[in-house]
């Protein structure tokens, strides 16, 4: 049996087809293996579905490294955090500190937004007060936000904890009563020009913020060094805030980009790839385990059985699919194995059929009929003769089915009938497409999962082509 | 007169192995109204030697050569539209072995018969018919057998079929590949007899390509003995089987198993040679009882040792 | 062995309701003894391989007895294990009748794997067997697969998995048929030689009447399911009795270069097709001595000169 196997192996070789199909296989494998050990199993659940998870990406941003591409270069994401104040001073009863974080605008675009998260912030007595300010590249300053940090409740003993469990946070290119009165007086001061808080509203903050004013009365991003400063005010020294976060936003994220949910879309396609391999893998290794021991059974023992078998088979094979499905959902809900048993009942019959008139053949080769003269069981003839000579097709059956299964549930994702608790490659784009990312031209939601389940369809056609002359002598090319 | 003509003809196929050498330089001639037997085991290149002639080459070819003179005219060379249009089937056809297995079965045996009438004539569908019915009559088939389609006939009477298409145009050489390898013995001797009447009827020529030397002494006025893609022995029948010079012809003729004399059928040790492999000197050698070491050394050549007589052996040369 | 009156049919289904019959093997009867060679000679459609299979109870007659060593094995339930182990076949094609997945060990110690011998007792047999067919060294062909050997040597690795079990009936169905020509006189002399050694009875079946003569002690002509004439080989062929012998015989030539001169007195038509023949005998379309009677009435095997022949007139052709 080596040698066949060592010959079988050199032949499947020998062809280029083969040779590729193996080398996506293994990057396929290796990046299932890399997400799975990287990534927590309750990733969908967990953080794919959570929104807060994602509340501070940007929306609907491209991926980073399309600035390769651009000369006017996109504005990248920043988080910027301190746990330290850079200086802390008493002044008239209260202690002052400052946290403070340093931004560099190197491109010539605006932020899309900015904002502030606070974490853990402590105090003793009286609830502190905090004070945000920018100083920006050409030294003028904008005070732009106070806020005031929650007073104690009654029957709540010091140390007085805040935003542990939940941080605060404050949109503040979006607060739309304080930032645009600071920001009108802004202008007068430093420009002399009159603008209303409707005006400014109107005109954009991150516009005023981050801009200069130029001949046409409009605004022109100013680079440069931005400090963004959070004062807080507070009664005893032992008051402080465990973490400040600056967020300004950018217009591209990461390496794949993010969805309408700021959602790192990197991250959601890398979990695909270990389901599609598990779906791709589990449905056709069932479904051709089920219709090939069927096949064989039917085909060997012949007779009644055989016919029971084959009119069930044919039943199978012609029940509707997508109905059938439509109404499990419904009734079980969109769930992952619900996706799977459909796969398996509608693709097992199809390889009934085949491998049955293969037994059928193979019963009649006369080296068969060698072993009955012989005296051998008909356990043994099935094992021995009948079945290494059609385990070879139901092998290339099962990678050629692989594809099949995943571009199937991709599409009945697609279709809104997936899980939606999994992100797979089928639930972005679905996810896409309701959102209008083709219309909206975000290329970036659209292209690369309908390209990876291409990619993994493709690589599974490549290896069950390369073993077709494997399984079929026929087409072998050495001999 | 010489009707075919043919000289250093060689088919090479290209393998993943190397090349095999099919047909490696034959040589024979064919008198008008002659049938020439092609003799010898699987693998010996009779087939091929066919299809070189016929120019139905594969497309894994890696040498084909040689000069194949239809009355004095080179046509390996033609052009495959050339040769489609003036020679293939017009001046020589073929029976192919297991023909009958390659009839159409989903098209009238008649109809067969009478389609390179259509295509070749431009002659209208009911003229054809009608000539296909006369050529079923001087195959020895009833006429209305035209009607029939292939799985309506018996494995002898698709053989008829299969030589009145390779008739219909009215050759002058007709190829047989095997004509009746595949058919009962009873069988075998009506399609030999057939062959015998159109052979004094039509006057055609024939090359009869068999591995049944005692088939062959049934109808052919010439026999080439073939071994390992070359022609070993070539003359006379009376010659070839009555007194065969080259020693694989011998023990060909001597492993028959004679059904009204007594000899004991005799067999040869060993297998063909692998055509792949390079060869050295004479390819019998290592089956030959009468081999000497200086045989493997360089190739025997065709040594005429009667009148028209030829064997490919040193035992009749020297080897210096 | 001896079969009495065997008829084995098939039943083909043709359309939804229709079943025909098809009368492979229509009432033979045939004794084989121990150390005889009885060649069985006959057409496509003359149910000679059917008749080999029914001997060994691979196809199940419809009607008849077989009786093998003094048991009537015909019916027999459960196990006949015993019977498999004494009676062996040798199969027309060499390659198809070798697992292509199995080396030359595997497939020849099937058998005694089956019948479960011990490692020793294996070992032994399959060099007996091995060195009976000349296929040695044996270190070099047992671990060898089927597509490494030429179709004579397959054919000998099948010789030696019939041997193996120590049989003392054979059933060799057309073994030399896809052999080349060169090489076939080796095997029949080399399965002479074993059957003399071990004192086989042997049914040898053939379509080649020329190597029943080389082979086979008696002869049995079949025709359409029967036989049509049994005698010694010798005898039979030096004399052909029955119409049909000697069309068949007519129409094999010996390697003669004045064969192309003369036409072959041939039997005009077909062998019939078994589902329908031809009443009365069965050969009477094709027969040159056909009368009323022979197409009524279905002639007999009768005793002749030391042979048995199904024909009407055969003592007036004879003469």
């Amino acid at each position: 049996m080596s040698s066949y196997l060592r010959e079988s192996l050199s032949e499947f070789w020998a062809s280029k087809i083969s040779k590729l199909g193996v080398i996506f296989l293994l990057i396929v494998v290796a990046v299932s293996v890399y997400t799975i050990a990287t990534f927590p199993l309750d990733y969908g659940t967990r953080y794919w579905n959570n929104p807060r998870y994602w509340v501070d990406n940007p929306k609907a941003a491209e991926p980073q490294w399309i600035n390769y591409f651009l000369g006017d270069k996109k504005l990248g994401h920043t988080v910027l955090s301190t746990n330290m104040p850079i200086k802390a001073y008493l002044s008239g009863g209260y202690y002052l500190k400052f946290y403070s974080v340093s931004y560099d605008l190197t491109v010539n675009q605006f932020p899309t937004f900015i904002n502030l998260k606070l974490e853990d912030v402590k105090y003793h007595t009286r609830a502190p007060s905090a004070t945000i300010f920018i100083t920006r590249p050409d030294n003028k300053t904008i005070e732009l936000y106070t806020l005031t940090i929650e007073s104690p409740v009654p029957n709540e003993v010091p140390p007085y904890i805040r935003y542990s469990d939940e941080p605060k946070r404050i949109l503040l290119s979006g607060e739309q009563y304080v930032v645009p009165l600071r920001l009108s007086n802004y202008l007068l001061q430093e420009y002399n020009l009159s603008r209303t808080p409707s005006e400014v509203i109107e005109i954009g903050y991150k516009k005023i913020i981050f801009g200069e004013i130029t001949e046409e009365d409009d605004f022109q991003p100013l680079k440069g060094t931005y400090i963004f400063n959070l004062v807080l005010k507070a009664r005893q020294g032992g008051d402080l805030i465990g973490k400040t976060t600056f967020i300004i936003g950018g217009q591209v994220y990461g390496l794949m980009g993010t969805d309408t949910l700021g959602r790192d879309l990197s991250q959601g396609l890398l979990f695909g790839f270990p389901v599609a391999l598990l779906i791709g893998f589990a449905a056709s290794f069932i479904t051709t385990a089920i219709g090939a021991s069927l096949g064989v059974t039917g085909g060997y023992i012949g007779g009644r059985v055989d016919n029971v078998i084959q009119r069930v088979s044919d039943v199978a094979n012609n029940l509707p699919q997508l109905p059938l499905l439509i109404f499990l959902t419904f009734v079980f809900g969109g769930k992952l194995w619900v996706i799977l048993v459909v796969l398996i009942a509608f693709g097992w019959p199809s390889l009934v059929i085949v491998v049955r008139s293969m037994i059928l053949q193979v019963k009649s080769a006369s080296f068969v009929e060698a072993s009955v003269s012989v005296g051998a069981s008909k356990w043994r003839i099935m094992a021995r003769h009948i079945f290494p000579q059609v385990a070879p097709y139901i092998l290339s059956q099962m990678i050629f089915f692989t594809p099949s299964a995943i571009l199937s549930e991709a599409a009945l994702s697609f279709l809104g009938l997936g899980d939606p608790s999994i992100p797979t490659w089928g639930q972005i784009l679905e996810y896409g497409f309701d959102h209008g990312a083709v219309y909206l031209g975000y290329w970036w939601w659209i292209l690369p999962p309908g390209l990876l389940i291409v990619f993994s369809a493709v690589t599974f056609v490549l290896i069950a082509l390369g073993l077709e002359p494997v399984v079929n002598p026929r087409l072998r090319r050495r001999r | 007169m010489k009707l075919l003509e043919v000289e250093g003809l060689k088919l090479y196929y290209k393998t993943l192995r190397g090349p095999v050498k099919a047909v490696d330089n034959v040589e024979f001639t064919l008198e008008k109204g002659e049938t020439l037997g092609a003799v010898g085991e699987s693998g010996c290149g009779k087939s091929s030697t066919a299809i070189a002639i016929m120019k139905l080459l594969p497309t894994n070819v890696e040498q084909y050569e040689g000069k194949v003179l239809l009355d004095g005219m080179n046509v390996r060379e033609f052009n495959e539209g050339e040769f489609r249009r003036k020679i293939r089937w017009k001046r020589i056809s073929m029976v192919f072995q297991g023909a009958m297995n390659s009839l159409n079965p989903v098209l009238k045996a008649g109809f067969q018969v009478a389609e390179p009438l259509i295509v070749h004539q431009s002659m209208n569908k009911k003229e054809a018919i009608k000539k296909a019915k006369e050529l079923f009559k001087l195959v020895g088939l009833p006429p209305d057998f035209t009607e029939r389609y292939p799985h309506e006939l018996s494995g002898g009477m698709k053989q008829r079929v299969a030589i009145a298409m390779a008739l219909v145009l009215n050759p002058e050489l007709i190829i047989l590949d095997e004509p009746t390898s595949a058919i009962d013995v009873s069988i075998q001797a009506q399609i030999m007899n057939l062959l015998k009447r159109l052979k004094k009827e039509l006057d055609i020529s024939m090359m009869f390509i068999t591995h049944d030397i005692a088939l062959a002494s049934d109808i052919c006025d010439k026999i080439g003995v073939m071994y390992a893609g070359q022609i070993v022995e070539l003359g006379p029948s009376e010659n070839v089987l009555l007194n065969p010079k080259h020693p694989y012809t011998q023990k060909l003729i001597a492993s028959v198993p004679l059904l009204r004399g007594d000899r004991t059928p005799e067999f040869i040790p060993g297998a063909p040679p692998d055509l792949v492999e390079p060869f050295k000197g004479c390819r019998f050698y290592p089956r030959c009882p009468y081999g000497k070491d200086e045989f493997e050394e360089k190739e025997p050549p065709l040594i005429e040792v009667e009148k028209n007589h030829f064997v490919k052996c040193w035992l009749y040369g020297d080897v210096k | 062995m001896d079969l009495q009156n065997i008829r084995t049919y098939f039943y083909v289904r043709k359309g939804f309701f229709r079943t025909l019959t098809v009368r492979a093997v229509d009432g033979v009867s045939l004794k084989i003894d121990q150390g005889e060679i009885v060649a069985i000679v006959g057409e496509s459609g003359s149910g000679k391989t059917t008749l080999g299979r029914t001997a060994l109870k691979l196809e199940k007659p419809v009607s008849g007895k077989i009786i093998f060593e003094g048991r009537d094995i015909t019916n027999i339930k459960g196990d006949i294990k015993w019977f498999r182990r004494k009676a062996q076949m040798i199969f027309q094609d060499p390659f198809m009748s070798l697992n292509p997945y199995m080396t030359v060990k595997q497939i020849i110690e099937e058998p005694i794997v089956v019948h479960n011998f011990d490692e020793k007792e294996r070992k032994r047999r399959i060099l007996k067997a091995l060195s009976d067919v000349r296929l040695l060294p044996s270190d070099e062909f047992l671990p060898k697969y089927p597509h490494m050997l030429s179709g004579g040597q397959r054919q000998r690795v099948g010789i030696a998995r019939s041997l193996v079990l120590e049989p003392t009936l054979l059933v060799a169905d057309e073994p030399i048929s896809m052999i080349d020509a060169s090489s076939r006189a080796g095997i029949l002399f080399l399965f002479g030689e074993i059957q003399k050694k071990y004192d086989l009875g042997v049914m040898y079946i053939t379509h080649d009447i020329a190597t029943a003569k080389y082979v086979s002690v008696n002869i049995a002509v079949m025709y359409a399911g029967k036989i049509v004439e049994y005698g010694p080989t010798i005898e039979v062929l030096k004399n052909p009795l029955h119409p049909y012998t000697t069309a068949l015989m007519e129409a094999v030539p010996d390697p003669d270069p004045q064969n192309r001169f003369r036409f072959r007195k041939v039997v005009p038509g077909e062998p019939p097709n078994p589902i329908s023949p031809p009443t009365g005998c069965r050969f009477h379309p094709r027969c040159p001595y056909t009368t009323e009677t022979c197409k009524k009435e279905e002639p007999l095997l009768k005793e002749i000169s030391g042979r048995r022949i199904a024909c009407h007139y055969a003592e007036k052709i004879a003469k």
